[in-house]
């Protein structure tokens, strides 16, 4: 598995490209074994979830959605992808019976939700910390061995340019202007 | 070092002032207090009594932050505060699950201490218990939180205050209005590396002269999230530490500085800031210090 956006973004470690399993870390002090494809921690409802979501999706070898560890307090952020996989998103984006703070998909089209939903199968093991009995679930689904689900599918591309020109004279933000020593004042005023 | 056209609110808790034109008054510092594990209640005290010292000496105006996870730890964490914080001293309380805050905000009108109270925080995610709760148990001061899912550039955090950016029906300022809250700090919402970290901190002029409110943010989490500094140990604490002058430099009047436990290197770091800072703004702006800045207590 082969692809320049692959992993897109956030905070991992891939161990076997062509691996069929992914594990999410929530509470728990765990290091899968290289078998995996790729593993890493979830930390918020909205952002972290997208990041999950857009990883799995660049790669079609990934089948498996291994999530293990106590849900994060108060964001929920295990049984929030867990509900974002079962239920999808509503029309605000709030990820349907998600119980998190704010669980809220901004950054992903529907389409590469539904691809998400359909490429991989969740094994939730919220709540389990067993090392062992989590190593030998990755082991069980791995075995599995299941096809690649078809090309990857880019749900987001990094801007590696901006545009800047000599003219621009926004000093910090469109929306003021600072003078030369400091004084701010609201753009056209 | 910026100045401000439009008004720049004021706002007192207890006998701390939060806000104004840069320079005027010290930036507030929170502390953040029982992140992890149990509550330590023996380590805090000591390590409240030190934040308070310090901030005798430096000026700058310190506000413990008490994170609470947990239903059984709201009423000791509460006894915890009236019995150890000096009268009348304002705290913020920190709580993400909504059932939480909604217990917590009832304890703390039961004890009667909803005055000294900042809560901590109103964002997006507020559900309706919450609305009820909070109209109810009303708390003195709010934090407010400009996260914006959809878009974490100033515009977007513009958005979600003004307007709620589509995920709610009203902006949160309104909301919080509607709640009952007048005071409000904007939390311009630091997020992870990648994630336009930097634009909570471009943030802050642009918030505070759309709206002459307090504005701060908690800077070091973006330092906390940063991995890559797990190779260089040494630096950790100190990037930790000195990434809160950001918020004075912009313009910000306070830092949510994480764990209690920096204020030894937080509250030096920002005084010797806020002086920099008092010092132009004096100068090209005419903005004095307030009696108890730290360019008055630090500069003799």
């Amino acid at each position: 598995m082969e692809n320049e956006y692959y992993p897109w973004g956030g905070e991992f470690t891939v161990c076997s490209p062509n691996g069929c399993v992914a594990v999410v870390l929530l509470t728990i002090k765990y290091t899968p074994p290289d078998n995996v494809a790729i593993y890493g921690p979830l930390k918020t409802e909205n952002i972290g979830v997208e990041k999950i979501v857009a990883n799995v999706i660049s790669n079609p070898y990934i089948r498996y959605l291994i999530i293990c560890g106590d849900d994060i307090r108060g964001h929920r952020s295990g049984t929030s992808l867990v509900a974002l996989y079962k239920n999808g998103i509503d029309q605000q984006h709030k990820i349907i019976q998600a119980l998190g703070a704010i669980p809220y998909i901004e950054n992903l089209k529907e389409k590469a939700i539904e691809r998400f939903r359909n490429q991989v199968e969740i094994v939730n093991l919220i709540g389990i910390k067993d090392n062992d009995k989590i190593d030998e679930i990755i082991n069980e689904y791995t075995a599995r061995s299941p096809p690649c689900f078809g090309e990857p599918y880019i749900a987001i591309r990094i801007k590696t340019t901006a545009n800047v020109n000599l003219d621009d004279k926004r000093a910090l933000h469109s929306k003021i202007v600072v003078n030369y020593m400091g004084k701010v004042k609201k753009r056209g005023k | 070092m910026f100045s401000f056209t439009k008004k720049q609110e004021i706002f007192d808790i207890s006998g701390i002032e939060i806000g104004g034109q840069p320079g005027r008054y010290p930036t507030v510092l929170f502390g953040g207090v029982f992140f992890k594990g149990e509550p330590d209640f023996e380590r805090t005290r000591r390590h409240l009594q030190k934040m308070l010292t310090l901030s005798k000496k430096t000026g700058n105006p310190v506000i413990p932050d008490f994170f609470i996870r947990k239903d059984e730890y709201i009423e000791e964490i509460i006894t915890f505060i009236e019995k150890t914080l000096p009268k009348n001293h304002p705290f913020s309380i920190d709580i993400i699950e909504p059932s939480i805050k909604i217990k917590t905000l009832e304890y703390l009108h039961k004890k009667n201490l909803l005055p000294r109270t900042i809560y901590n925080s109103i964002h997006i995610g507020i559900t309706d218990e919450e609305r009820e709760a909070l109209k109810k148990y009303t708390p003195e001061m709010a934090i407010i939180v400009a996260f914006n899912p959809k878009d974490k550039s100033p515009d977007g955090k513009v958005e979600v205050l003004e307007n709620g950016a589509h995920l709610l029906d009203i902006g949160l300022l309104e909301l919080s209005k509607k709640l009952g809250i007048e005071k409000i700090l904007v939390d311009t919402a630091a997020l992870a590396p990648g994630e336009n970290s930097g634009a909570s901190i471009a943030a802050l002029p642009v918030i505070k002269e759309e709206y002459g409110l307090p504005v701060g943010c908690a800077i070091h989490n973006v330092v906390e999230k940063s991995k890559w500094l797990n190779d260089f140990e040494s630096a950790r604490k100190i990037v930790d530490s000195s990434s809160n002058i950001n918020i004075p430099v912009f313009g910000g009047n306070y830092a949510i500085f994480g764990p209690i436990e920096n204020a030894d290197m937080v509250l030096p770091i920002i005084a010797w800031q806020d002086i920099l800072v008092s010092e132009y703004t004096e100068n090209y702006f005419g903005i004095s210090p307030v009696e108890f800045h730290p360019r008055r207590k630090l500069l003799q």
